[in-house]
């Protein structure tokens, strides 16, 4: 195998702040790795732990969940009930067998395009590193 | 008259005892059915009754019903054999629906569990696999749809009696029969204020209850008992015509649902949900002993229970 391992990954972006983030990177010209799909989301909290878990033993090799910074949500607080989702989601990556590093929770405004950028780079580099999800 | 033919694979025995818990209802559907296959009742050959045959034989049959699931190549031949004699083919029980309690098995490598059982576990004496004149294991538990069609799926562990007349009064009529896709929360009357403030108790501690009255019994779920109520199939406190009260069957002995009707809804994952519904009341997952068999416990077969994945990558 002499081609380099290309990871799947899943954004799930909620709309208001972390979407938007992604936008403004869009259009300052931000590069940031193919490897990332994102999919637009109202609000985290709004992400089922199914969607995390079923992308992870279906094909895809990491998922990262952004939302708006605590106290910015759109909806008040539906960032918080991603939180504690979150904490669930990673008992349950231990359940399926799954590393941690696979999933991961950002916060990431309007106006963090930057940062939107950084984060999707280190989160593609930590995945190539781990390898491709065992399912 | 429609005939039936009964099969028991992988089971307990305790899926026969509830179609005979039918009681007197069993009377007045007898005169409509005749039985002309069923080894728990009746002595029937699978070669013959001399054993003249060469080829595993079951008599056709308008309705078939297996209890059980499938753990090894008898059982597989068996169950092949059921759905080419049956028109209908019934899965009975928590076994046969989704692998049932023999399936924990499956969160082990056959191998792995041969060397328990045959020789690491401290008080065997090592010994040599056996193979010898016995059917060998398939690789895992099988729920019976894994291994042929299944028309209609009656679960539990075992099943309500209620609903073997009921499915197979609708079968008489030619009606199709399938389970609502309710939880058993939405039959239970006990009291929800839908968050909890104790924490998780250990799984043998007492709830509190007053004896008779489900309405004020606090949800178990809030009293820090884990109860799968909220990631099960309804129906086990289904009464015959819809009469008295539905509670579910554990609640009603003061006891928590463990699941055994199995998920909801075809494609639905228990353990998925009930961690998210955890957190959601306020509950730590973290302290559920043991929480991928116990989230599990009725229905390790589709796959739902498999040995873990190497870790890539180290
Ligand atoms: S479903 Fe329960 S009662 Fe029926 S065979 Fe399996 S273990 Fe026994
Ligand atoms: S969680 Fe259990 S006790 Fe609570 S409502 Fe549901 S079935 Fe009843
Ligand atoms: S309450 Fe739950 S475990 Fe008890 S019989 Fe009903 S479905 Fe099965
Ligand atoms: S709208 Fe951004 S997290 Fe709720």
């Amino acid at each position: 195998m002499s081609e380099e391992f290309e990871p799947k990954i899943i954004a799930f972006c909620c709309n208001w702040c972390s979407y938007a983030g992604a936008d403004l990177a869009g259009v300052s010209r931000l590069q940031y790795p193919p490897n990332i799909r994102i999919i637009r989301v109202m609000c985290s909290g709004m992400v089922h732990p199914n969607l995390v878990i079923e992308a992870l033993t279906k094909g895809i090799d990491g998922v990262i969940m952004c939302g708006c910074h605590p106290g910015d949500c759109h909806y008040i607080e539906g960032n918080l009930k991603a939180e504690s989702r979150a904490e669930a989601i990673e008992l349950m990556l231990e359940d399926f067998g799954l590393e941690e590093e696979r999933f991961r929770l950002e916060w990431i405004s309007a106006s963090e395009g930057p940062q939107f950028a950084q984060v999707m780079k280190e989160m593609v580099d930590t995945i190539k590193e781990l390898g491709p999800s065992p399912y | 008259m429609a005939t039936v033919a009964e099969e028991w694979l992988n089971i307990c025995g305790g899926c026969e005892v509830a179609i005979l818990d039918l009681g007197e209802k069993l009377l007045d559907v007898l005169p409509s059915l005749e039985f002309v296959h069923m080894p728990v009742l009746m002595d029937h050959k699978y070669f013959g009754q001399t054993g003249e045959k060469s080829e595993l034989e079951i008599p056709e049959a308008d309705v078939g019903m297996i209890s059980g699931g499938i753990r090894n190549e008898k059982e597989k031949h068996v169950a092949e054999e059921m759905r080419k004699k049956c028109k209908t083919l019934i899965a009975l029980g928590s076994c046969a629906c989704f692998g049932g309690i023999p399936a924990l098995a499956n969160m082990y490598t056959l191998d792995d569990i041969y060397e328990k059982v045959y020789r690491d576990s401290k008080t065997t004496e090592s010994a040599d696999t056996p193979s010898k004149d016995i059917p060998p294991l398939t690789d895992r538990v099988y729920a019976v749809d894994e291994v042929v069609n299944v028309d209609v799926h009656i679960p539990g562990c075992p099943m309500n009696p209620v609903i073997i007349l009921e499915a197979l009064t609708c079968l008489l009529e030619g009606k199709p029969f399938e389970l609502p896709e309710r939880s058993v929360c939405d039959d239970c009357p006990t009291k929800r204020e839908e968050k909890s403030d104790v924490g998780l108790k250990r799984p043998l501690q007492d709830a509190e209850f007053t004896p008779g009255e489900y309405n004020t019994m606090r949800c178990f779920n809030e009293q820090g008992i884990l109860c799968l109520g909220p990631v099960t199939r309804s129906g086990c406190g289904k009464q015959y015509n819809g009469n008295g009260e539905v509670v579910p069957r554990c609640v009603k002995g003061y006891m928590p649902c463990r699941g055994c009707f199995g998920p909801i809804r075809e494609g639905a994952n228990p353990l998925i949900d009930m961690m998210t519904a955890l957190s959601s009341i306020g509950l730590d997952a973290k302290l559920v002993e043991d929480r991928r068999a116990l989230l599990n416990r009725y229905i390790g077969g589709q796959n739902r229970l498999r040995p873990l994945p190497a870790k890539a990558g180290r």
